[in-house]
């Protein structure tokens, strides 16, 4: 062969591993000049960690990439960078206090005798922002500019470098609506200028709206790669979710009474933009139900679960529990009506340093069973923890006294679970209750928690994993870009139809 | 035989212990080194005087002297030891204080400026009150409860703006120790405390003794003959075990260590988290000004008052005494009697040798040195796992595969 | 007048200096609490070098013979002494902090701990006493520009610029101001300085732009032991009489205080020193101040204690502190050891 490829880059057979789990297997992407290429899937697909590839930050067990027909080495991402290959990520990787110029030509700085010559440098960049739409203000300092206008920096570092293969991970999930719209233009002009555009995402719109073609993943397999225009949303949603679950719950039907839970137009701030993360959202839990919002990770559901528990602010709205209004109570008074298993279990879920059993009695120490005048009871809490142990099968070296740190996840999340279901409130918020678990603690932790729905408690429920949307809970609501976008009966609504709400697709209108 | 012993080396308890005596024991020889290497290039010394350096260095504590002919001589010293115990007074306060800021994540380097406020604070009640009309036992508790208020009040200010502000407690710290050294130098500027009896003395507070007060002697200055020990010491060590007791049996402690320990996850079981930086950095002021008035109390000591241009040393080498005892309140009360031990050694270098006391204090300054990386594994390790997990999407799922892992590998 | 002037720039210029010094370390992302220490071992290896020089009686006939050239030469040399010697020092803080990613509070710590100890101790065995001082005369008679110097008679009246900035004053401050003033520069307009800078702010993000983080961590903590060693030596030939005596009275912390104060920049520093040592000096000598030449000294009758005037420096950093606690820019990555494997 030898002769020119159609292709610029090509990912052959890529297959990185971790220990124990194949992140990418077998996995094969083609991108042609000039093409703005959209990768999809859903958590966990794996295209992160293809691009992470790409770029040099993880080396691949095997495969090959090839850049214009060559097969090449990328160690590094000053290889990446070498080879004209660049990527904005969804964190920004900019110096706040430096102006907008500044982050640009850092490490690729123009001198003269040592000083920093800028004319130059200004110059192109004036150029390149002018051609391909990319507007910035040079001497303002990043911190003061709008995310929309950090990301057009980071494009421009890209351009500045000679970049012709560019990568954006996810660069819409931090973006207004108009700066989303902005964005999709600039992306058509590099490719029109011949860029070739490789894009993260798992919104199906934008996919729609501006890409050539889509490679989806699944479960770190490549499922296919299609010419947009030859797809619908409703087929990629399809190839994105892939079958129906095989994970059953066995559960009786759901008889719900009493609201508990009532939620009423809440939103929250977001701390890393200056906008909504949660947006007028409304909806109630009743004792004797499970009800999961679902969605892919950074819609808005951490924060909003953060202001539920006390961890952050609401900024509007009212939250409301056995008629008790507890907006802007304590966590400490929050704690009388609601359970949290929270979604990291390292930062706010257990003091690791401490043992198994002082983990156990985290919110209790202070009760009268513990305590007596502030000494601890350590033959209460022992004898407490060896109970939540037995019945809730929490593996550890050495019992209660274990050094929580040296647990595996799943135990330590085990363990939290115990603790948290055994407090015995009205309301048990589960955020990603099974996330490391295998099987068989999967189910009891599923057990579990429809066993305290039919003891007449209200769960609420987060889960990333549309599996167990499905099977666990009776009602559904998903949640995109911080609301509410539509709500579903478990038992009648398909993984497909949740894809296409969960990729934005879909929107079902509010009552007035 | 062999596997336990391999188990016992891999408790993390042991390794800390062992990583501490590692870095005495290089404490000690880069000391040996010193002294040796300037035996060698000053020829008033030279190596028979560098080895005698070397011997006082490890073994200081039990020499008495030099015999007829020169030689140096060793056995039990009374007045070594008591001197020693003395000296561990205000050092195990002062390593108490540290610790307990440490065990609440705080580094609480104004120790020093407690300690002050709290000399000032003591000296000042139990020379004032007189001595005629109130009995002056009752004096000396006045004073030394007032002293741990005053530090108390001290510590709570960089406690305060770091929890409110979050102002870096160290810097706080900083300021707050000159700023204390002024304080106490104005205060006794020109004031009836100073020394105007005794000649060439006005530089100098009176001591408490002056006043008829002084430290219960508990009858140790019996034991050790000569030296200047008394009840301090004694009552050192109990509030050690009081500080001991209160971090590890109670409620209180357990909020502490538990901020200390992770202060998400405080929040999220409803611990008021500033509420407890405020309180730990009281205590911990409390302490440590506690072993200045201890200090100053005894009755024979007396406090040099423009202190406006250093801190006293006291403060700074309760770091080393909490490092090394790895913030255990009862190993405190060891590794503060090793401090005070090194510095007894000092004084037997300068009393017997061309060397100087200066040397224990290189000493120091290495094994605080050391320490450094010692704690460095241990937070390196907690706040690898914190920002892996704080860390969105790529990350995530790189961690949660790697959860999926460890499961299966244990299970 | 023109004392209060001298005095406070005596005061004012290593204060600066060493706070610049506390600054190109921070920036580059360590913390530097050593400033004290590096100042007391930069005095001392200062001291010690002149001492050395004056034993061996390199400088005697320039001296004897008022070649004053060669003198200030001697001077310059001396400083370059100290702050090499600072370098080196430093280094022990580089290797625990960027290698071995140690906590920079205590290693600095342990570094303000190490300095005086290994000080006394080699003084001690030197002079048999606590403080080292010059071998032969003292920094006046040796190193103090005069009028004569530069060719005028001992009386003549040089006006107020001339008595003010040529009278009585040391060569020392204004090479430190000059250097000052070049690395400020260096710091803000050179390649070096833009790197060195995102360092500390975001060293990840300067790793993927291909900035060894390691090296220039290094290059910052070696300049600030530079300058804070240089500082040392100077304030011990400004305000010491050219002696080391184990300790600098606490005025490597008086520097930190500026450099926060100052909001770790330049220009803010300047003026943070001026204020600061403005204090020191009314707090030294207050009650002699005739400001305005009239023969009324004004602040001695205001009769506020000069441990009033110590003090202040500490309390007004505490309070900026606490006011501006939202808009002080610390370095953002300071104090955090970097790692290249997290991302």
């Amino acid at each position: 062969m030898g002769s020119e490829s159609e292709y610029v880059i090509e990912m052959l057979h890529i297959t990185k591993e971790f220990p124990g789990i194949k992140a990418n297997d077998d996995i094969t992407l083609q991108l042609k000049k000039g093409e703005i290429h959209a990768l999809l899937g859903e958590n966990g697909a794996g295209k992160s960690t293809l691009m992470s590839v790409l770029f040099g930050l993880y080396q691949p067990e095997e495969g090959i990439i090839k850049k214009d027909g060559k097969e090449v080495k990328i160690d590094s991402p000053n290889d990446a960078t070498a080879l004209h290959i660049g990527m904005v990520h969804q964190h920004f990787k900019l110096i706040e206090v430096f102006s907008v110029l500044d982050n640009i030509i850092l490490g690729a700085e123009d001198t003269k005798w040592g000083f920093l010559s800028e004319k130059a440098a200004r110059k192109k960049v004036t150029e390149l922002s002018e051609k391909y739409g990319l507007y910035v203000d040079l001497d303002a300092k990043v911190e003061d500019i709008s995310v929309g206008m950090q990301q057009r920096t980071e494009i421009l570092k890209m351009l500045y470098r000679d970049n012709e293969i560019l990568i954006f991970d996810e660069p819409t999930a931090v973006l207004t609506p108009q700066e989303i719209e902005e964005l999709m233009a600039i992306m058509k002009n590099l490719a029109k200028e011949g860029k070739s555009i490789l894009f993260i995402s798992h919104k199906l719109n934008e996919i729609m709206e501006v890409s050539d073609r889509v490679t989806v993943l699944r479960k770190g397999k490549y499922v296919a790669t299609v010419n947009t225009k030859d797809t619908n949303k409703q087929e990629l949603s399809n190839m994105m979710v892939g079958r129906p679950v095989q994970l059953e719950v066995k559960k009786d039907e759901a008889k719900p009474t009493d609201v508990v839970l009532s939620v009423r137009n809440v939103s929250v701030m977001s701390h890393i933009h200056k906008s909504e993360a949660v947006k007028d959202v409304s909806f109630d839990v009743r004792k004797g139900e499970i009800v999961c919002i679902a969605g892919i990770d950074g819609n808005g559901q951490t924060e909003f679960i953060h202001a539920l528990t006390g961890l952050d602010q609401v900024s509007g709205g009212t939250i409301t529990i056995d008629g008790h209004d507890i907006t802007k109570a304590s966590v400490k008074e929050k704690g009388k009506y609601m359970a949290h298993i929270p979604e990291d279990r390292h930062k706010h879920g257990l003091v690791l340093d401490f043992s198994l059993e002082n983990n156990m009695v985290l919110q209790r120490f202070q009760e009268k069973e513990f305590q007596h005048h502030g000494f601890i009871k350590f033959d209460a809490i022992r004898k407490y923890s060896q109970e939540l142990i037995d019945k809730f099968d929490v593996r550890s070296g050495q019992g209660p006294v274990t050094i929580t740190r040296s647990m595996s996840g799943g135990n330590q999340q085990k363990a939290i679970i115990a603790r948290e279901l055994d407090r015995n409130r009205d309301l048990i918020v589960a955020v990603q209750p099974t996330r490391g678990l295998d099987v068989g603690a999967i189910e009891f932790v599923h057990a579990q928690l429809v066993k305290q729905r039919d003891e007449g408690k209200a769960v609420l429920l987060v889960s990333l994993e549309l599996d167990e949307v499905l099977s666990l809970s009776d009602r559904i609501l998903v949640m995109y870009e911080g609301r509410i976008v539509g709500e579903f009966d478990s038992k009648k609504v398909t993984a497909q139809e949740l894809g296409l709400y969960m990729a934005g697709a879909k929107k079902d209108k509010k009552e007035a | 035989m062999k596997e336990n012993l391999k188990s016992f080396f891999k408790k993390d308890g042991v390794k800390s212990v062992l990583a501490s005596l590692i870095s005495i024991l290089v404490g000690l020889i880069v000391g040996a080194i010193a002294v040796f290497l300037v035996g060698i290039f000053k020829d008033t010394i030279g190596v028979k005087g560098a080895w005698e350096g070397v011997r006082i260095i490890f073994a200081g504590i039990l020499s008495t002297g030099r015999n007829v002919v020169g030689s140096l001589t060793w056995g039990y010293n009374a007045v070594n030891l008591g001197d020693m115990l003395f000296r561990a007074t205000p050092l195990i306060m002062a390593g108490l204080s540290v610790s307990v800021a440490f065990k609440t994540g705080l580094f609480n380097i104004g120790a020093p400026g407690q300690y002050l406020m709290g000399t000032m604070t003591s000296l000042a009640i139990a020379l004032s009150i007189p001595s005629d009309k109130v009995p002056t036992w009752i004096i000396w508790i006045i004073a030394f409860l007032a002293a741990m208020v005053a530090g108390a009040l001290w510590g709570a200010i960089p406690g305060f703006v770091k929890a409110v502000f979050n102002i870096n407690e160290v810097i706080a710290c900083i300021m707050t120790n000159w700023i204390a050294a002024n304080l106490v130098t104005w205060f006794f500027d020109g004031s009836v405390f100073c020394n105007q009896v005794e000649a060439g003395k006005t530089g100098y507070i009176y001591k408490t003794s002056y006043n008829g007060v002084a430290t219960v002697k508990l009858g140790l200055d019996k034991v050790f003959k000569g030296s200047q020990v008394n009840g301090g010491i004694i009552i050192a060590i109990v509030i050690a075990v009081l500080v001991y007791i209160m971090m590890n049996k109670t409620t209180l402690g357990y909020q502490l260590k538990a901020c200390g320990a992770n202060r998400h996850a405080a929040k999220y079981a409803g611990i008021k988290d500033k509420r407890n930086i405020i309180l730990s950095m009281g205590i911990a002021g409390a302490l440590a000004s506690a072993g200045g008035a201890l200090y100053f109390l005894s009755g024979n000591t007396e406090f040099f008052w423009s202190t406006y241009q250093s801190l006293p040393a006291t403060g700074f080498n309760g770091i080393p005494v909490a490092l090394l005892a790895l913030n255990n309140p009862i190993g405190v009360i060891f590794s503060g009697i090793f401090m005070a031990m090194l510095s007894t050694v000092g004084m037997q270098l300068t009393n017997l040798t061309a060397y100087n006391e200066y040397i224990t204090d290189v000493i120091i300054g290495v094994i605080v040195y050391l320490s450094a990386f010692a704690l460095f594994i241990r937070t390196w390790i907690s706040t690898r796992k914190k920002e892996a997990v704080a860390k969105p999407s790529e990350d995530k799922e790189k961690e949660i595969q790697e959860e999926k892992t460890n499961e299966r590998g244990n299970e | 007048m023109s004392f209060l002037i001298q005095q406070t720039l005596l005061f004012m210029v290593p204060l600066m200096i060493v706070a610049l010094a506390g600054v190109f370390a921070e920036r580059s992302g360590v913390i530097n609490l050593a400033l004290e220490g590096i100042m007391i071992f930069g005095a001392f290896t200062g001291v010690l070098f002149v001492r050395t020089v004056q034993e061996i009686g390199l400088f005697e006939s320039a001296y004897l013979n008022g070649n004053w050239g060669a003198l200030q030469l001697f001077e310059i040399l001396a400083m370059l002494v100290a702050g090499i010697m600072g370098s080196v020092f430093s280094l022990l803080l580089a290797f625990a902090a960027v290698s071995l990613k140690a906590d920079q509070t205590i290693g600095g710590t342990a570094l303000n701990m190490l300095a005086p100890a290994l000080v006394l101790f080699l003084v001690r065995i030197m002079v048999n006493q606590n403080t080292l001082m010059m071998f032969k005369g003292d920094s006046a008679g040796w190193f103090m520009l005069k009028k004569t110097t530069f060719g005028f008679d001992k009386d003549a009246d040089l006006g107020f610029f001339g008595n003010t900035f040529l009278n009585k004053v040391y060569l020392a401050t204004y090479i430190c101001l000059l250097i000052y003033i070049i690395l400020s520069i260096i710091l803000y307009f050179t390649k070096f300085g833009l790197r060195l800078r995102s360092c500390g702010e975001n060293p990840q993000a300067s790793a993927s732009l291909g900035i060894n983080v390691y090296k220039m961590r290094y290059s910052g903590v070696i300049i600030s032991g530079f300058l804070a060693g240089m500082g040392g030596f100077v304030y011990a030939l400004t305000s010491s009489n050219c002696s080391a005596n184990g300790d600098v009275a606490g005025f490597g912390f008086l520097a930190l205080a500026v450099m926060i104060f100052g909001n770790w920049k330049p220009l803010n520093i300047a003026g943070g020193a001026l204020l600061f040592g403005l204090f020191k000096c009314i707090a030294a000598c207050y009650s002699t101040l005739d400001i305005n030449g009239d023969g009324i000294f004004w602040l001695k009758e205001v009769g506020i204690s000069s441990n009033v005037y110590r003090l202040l420096p500490y309390v007004i950093t505490l309070l900026v502190l606490t006011f501006t606690s939202k808009k002080s820019r610390a370095p953002k990555a300071e104090g955090i050891p970097y790692d290249k494997g997290t991302r």
